[in-house]
């Protein structure tokens, strides 16, 4: 299959598309320094920065999230590559406001690394940074470290941002963010496989007629590769999995999440969420609060996320908080 | 040749590293299509061009200082994990005490040491993991083993080069266990890691490039 992208040069694509993200959202965001996306308005003195970064090429996630009650700073890597611990520790230089700063790391081996080099740094100059971690794709098995952060991004930024937005304290905004992050639980699948918009080659290789849960992994979960099922097939496989992994009780809530990876159509993603719904309602969990839409993509990849959050009555209440992010807006 | 190496040596061996990465980019970005993104050999064509930045004449004389600027500039290269580990690398290497004396065979091995301390402080890789380490430890076990058995400084680099290389050959047999590589787990098998193969390019490099400052062949 022949890339078909409306890209320029390709070692162009990342400043080219940070160009045009801040340019089609000048009230909400602006490049600063070395290609950071920051608020337009700063946040107030006295309130905790959040920081977090990652690879490009995911859009809108994760610098679409940077507004009021999100983020104050997202570091933008290359194409699907973390960026390196010097503009991360720029970030976080940028973001101190004289409270701290919480950074967010989604668990992906070269994230974690420029996070964990870069505290160090931090640590040396004297900042005040807590970072906390997000790994809550359940195909990477029972061991967290192999569970990778996707689309728990989301309500991690949401209600941690909330809680810094309010005023809280860093140790507050990090434990909020640890106990969203310890309730979530995400499981991915994939339909097609997307290009490498740098090298125009394929990702991985997937049979026309097949998916693969958990995708791009080693069938640790079980599951892996299979001919593809219905909509109604799919949302009751994944979401038993889930269920089963958080050990989901009869009269919790539940935050639901249907993050499309790019290919896969708005069409689809709420036939899925109707299906999803319908289970939760049959098992008695009750589900507290819903969002379709493509939070984070990879490109022209079909498939999707399906994450489940246990929400409480503070997370739901800072999940509702306002915000005012470029692709993440509550009034 | 004298016992020691200066800091001019020292930027002709980031030189001849820069030269074996430039000779091999291809082969690495190839590599790394087969278990990555096929981003490596461009990631590692920015990082050498950031090392010899660093050493450049009229640069820093204090081979501390250009380590320390050498490290912090390749972590700057935004190329994932390896950009990471190579910049921790170099920039381990100027916590070395050593970086002060006059470089012997010895002083070599620890300064080269402190740079795989420093890696091995942000990663669980282990040789056998397939990555980087699987070149780097056996390298940096060649300069000790060198330093023990009395070989000068060109014939440490040289047998360190030819340690890297067969650490990174040996990657071909092994299965992912770390980065982003581990979730294809066996399909890595058949492919050597493009890291411990860049690994090997460097240290090749640094043989050759301190071999023709010195009129010696340091062909591996």
């Amino acid at each position: 299959m022949k890339m078909k992208k409306f890209i320029n040069k390709p070692e162009n694509i990342v400043p080219e598309l940070l160009e045009g993200f801040a340019l089609s959202h000048p009230d909400q965001i602006r490049l600063v320094g070395s290609n950071l996306v920051a608020r337009a308005v700063p946040k107030a003195k006295g309130k905790v920065g959040v920081v977090t970064l990652g690879g490009s090429g995911h859009e809108p996630g994760l610098s679409g999230f940077v507004g009021e009650g999100m983020l104050d700073v997202s570091v933008p890597g290359e194409i699907f590559a973390a960026p390196g611990a010097p503009r991360c520790l720029e970030a976080i230089r940028l973001a101190q406001y004289g409270a701290g700063v919480l950074f967010i790391v989604l668990n992906h081996a070269g994230d974690v690394l420029s996070a964990n080099i870069t505290m160090d740094m931090a640590k040396r100059e004297g900042l005040n940074v807590k970072m906390t971690l997000t790994h809550e794709d359940i195909s990477g098995g029972s061991n967290p470290e192999d569970r990778r952060g996707l689309v728990g991004f989301l309500p991690v930024y949401k209600v941690s941002g909330a809680a810094a937005e309010e005023g809280r304290s860093l140790d507050a905004c990090w434990e909020i963010a640890e106990r969203m992050g310890r309730n979530m639980r995400t499981l991915a699948v994939a339909a097609q496989t997307a290009t490498h918009p740098s090298t125009g080659q394929p990702i991985f290789e997937l049979g026309d007629d097949e998916m693969e849960i958990g995708m791009g992994q080693h069938g640790e979960a079980g599951t892996g590769r299979m001919k593809l099922k219905t909509a109604d097939e799919t949302a009751e496989i994944m979401l038993q999995m889930l269920l089963d992994d958080l050990e989901a009780k009869p009269g919790e809530e539940l935050l639901v999440i249907v993050n499309g990876a790019g290919a896969t159509t708005m069409m689809e993603l709420f036939i899925l969420f109707r299906r999803v719904s319908q289970i939760l309602k049959a098992k008695g969990i009750k589900l507290a609060r819903g969002k379709v839409g493509e939070f984070i993509t990879t490109q022209e990849q079909a498939g999707f996320q399906l994450m489940i959050a246990r929400m409480d009555a503070e997370l739901l209440r800072l999940w509702d908080a306002p915000s005012n992010s470029p692709y993440f807006v509550v009034r | 040749m004298s016992g020691t190496i200066t800091r001019d040596d020292f930027a002709r061996m980031i030189a001849g590293a820069a030269a074996s990465i430039r000779a091999q980019h291809n082969l690495l970005s190839e590599l790394d299509c087969a278990t990555g993104d096929g981003d490596h050999g461009s990631t590692m064509l920015r990082a050498v061009e950031r090392l010899e930045r660093s050493f450049a004449p009229g640069g820093p004389e204090d081979l501390k200082v250009c380590l320390r600027e050498a490290g912090w500039s390749v972590l700057g290269v935004d190329g994932g994990a390896s950009s990471s580990l190579l910049g921790t690398f170099f920039g381990g290497m100027a916590d070395a005490p050593a970086c002060n004396e006059p470089i012997g065979t010895a002083a070599l091995a620890e300064i080269f040491e402190a740079g795989l301390k420093a890696v091995q402080k942000q990663t669980k890789a282990q040789p056998g993991d397939k990555t980087m380490m699987d070149a780097l430890v056996p390298a940096v076990q060649a300069l000790h083993a060198a330093a023990d058995a009395g070989k000068s400084v060109m014939e440490a680099l040289h047998d360190a080069a030819k340690a890297a290389r067969a650490g990174a050959e040996a990657t071909r047999e092994f299965t992912a266990r770390h980065g982003r590589a581990k979730f294809l787990g066996e399909k890595t098998r058949g492919h050597p890691d493009p890291g411990a193969v860049s690994t090997s390019l460097l240290f090749e490099g640094f043989s050759n490039g301190l071999g023709e400052s010195k009129g010696e062949s340091g062909n591996a």
